[in-house]
């Protein structure tokens, strides 16, 4: 599997728009900016959501008018967000497959979205209940805060990828970190 | 009627208040006096690097990248909270909802993710302050987010505290852009600061 994932990733290496975007000052930070200021806007109405259904954000607006509202703006930031994403690892292929960060970070997205998915679905099935109330009930509430903490903890595995703390060529061979992050022949190729 | 003198008298007040400091931030922007004060700040950035926050920020990758992280989470929130309130004032959601009870509920939220922003803001600037200092984009992010304080606090707030009914519509449109744009500026600057450091 490693081996699979390391060979897609030379293969986008090897080509030219790949480093083209790497190579370009402008290009890539406007692409990595945009990156930033939709996630602002993804996480920020994903975070009011979050704190209605807790009581702490708009208790005196109906939960369905919050979700509604702000889902589209959500999803719009989400999809620009996640394009910019694909760019920025299309950029920096090889090295960032092998970010044990970069591999966290996938596996919390995942999460993420089953835990939307499952949001979503006990809200739909039970808003008109409680729809007025401050809090939402405690099932929901809990989807909130799952949805809280895997996006925090997404962000701040973002901000690690960065660092070169774990990277291959500065991990020892065969350690836990170089298995995490799936390391094949070092990281000579970026 | 003496209700409407002294409302008259206090519009009058704000606007000769800000009439003056926008004429004295002129007489600092284009005199030798910024200048003489960028100087001047260098020995206090250097200091700034010596402080508990700057000792921990360059000692400890790791709490550095933790608490820049956060200041992203920080400003996100910061975001949502300006995002839904212009919205509201330009008429794209919650119009059913008096406008007065979004502004004063997203104000809340925002007075928390500036405060966050503004201590990791700090946090940061002390670990690395020998560098941003000479770098430009840093001094325009903190002009965008003096301007956006500023423009909260003493324009956007007063404001909407008086009934929107009362107010030119297109004021209040106008109001919602600038401050979008500001805190966009806000952010985007901010960001730029990593590129231009590295």
């Amino acid at each position: 599997m490693n081996q699979f994932i390391f060979d897609i990733a030379v293969m986008l290496d090897n080509t030219q728009w790949s480093t083209l975007l790497h190579e370009s000052y402008y290009m890539y930070n406007w692409v990595e900016s945009t990156h930033v200021l939709t996630l602002v806007l993804c996480l920020g109405m994903l975070f009011l959501i979050d704190l209605r259904m807790l009581g702490y954000a708009f208790p005196g607006v109906p939960a369905s008018s919050i979700a509604d509202r702000l889902n589209m703006p959500m999803l719009i930031g989400f999809i620009v967000m996640f394009i910019t994403g694909i760019l920025l690892f299309y950029a920096v292929p090889v090295r960032t497959s092998q970010s044990v960060w970069f591999r966290f970070k996938m596996v919390l997205l995942v999460a993420a979205a089953v835990n939307a998915f499952m949001f979503h679905k006990r809200m739909n099935e039970s808003v008109s209940t409680w729809d007025n109330d401050a809090k939402a009930p405690s099932a929901v509430r809990m989807g909130a805060i799952l949805s809280l903490t895997f996006w925090s903890i997404i962000v701040i595995f973002g901000r690690f990828i960065a660092y070169d703390w774990f990277d291959c060529e500065y991990t020892d061979a065969g350690s836990l970190s170089q298995l995490l992050s799936g390391c094949i022949n070092g990281q000579a190729q970026f | 009627m003496s209700t409407a003198i002294n409302s008259e008298s206090n519009s009058y007040t704000k606007t000769i208040t800000v009439a003056v400091l926008l004429a004295l931030l002129l007489i600092f922007s284009f005199t030798s006096l910024r200048h003489e004060t960028w100087l001047r700040l260098y020995e206090f950035f250097l200091w700034l690097e010596t402080t508990p926050f700057g000792v921990i920020g360059k000692t400890w990758g790791a709490v550095f990248a933790v608490v820049e992280a956060v200041h992203l989470l920080a400003m996100a929130l910061l975001g949502g909270a300006v995002i839904v309130s212009d919205a509201r004032l330009l008429g794209w959601c919650f119009t059913e909802v008096p406008a007065g009870e979004i502004q004063d509920r997203a104000h809340k939220v925002f007075k928390i993710g500036l405060a966050v922003v503004l201590f990791t803001g700090v946090f940061m600037a002390c670990g690395v302050a020998g560098k941003i200092y000479w770098l430009p984009v840093f001094w325009y992010k903190m002009l965008a987010l003096a301007t956006g304080i500023f423009f909260v606090f003493f324009i956007r707030r007063p404001m909407l505290k008086r009934d929107l009914d009362e107010l030119n519509p297109r004021v209040v449109k106008l109001v919602a852009i600038s401050s979008l744009l500001v805190w966009a500026t806000v952010a985007a600057t901010g960001r730029w600061i990593g590129f231009a450091g590295s």
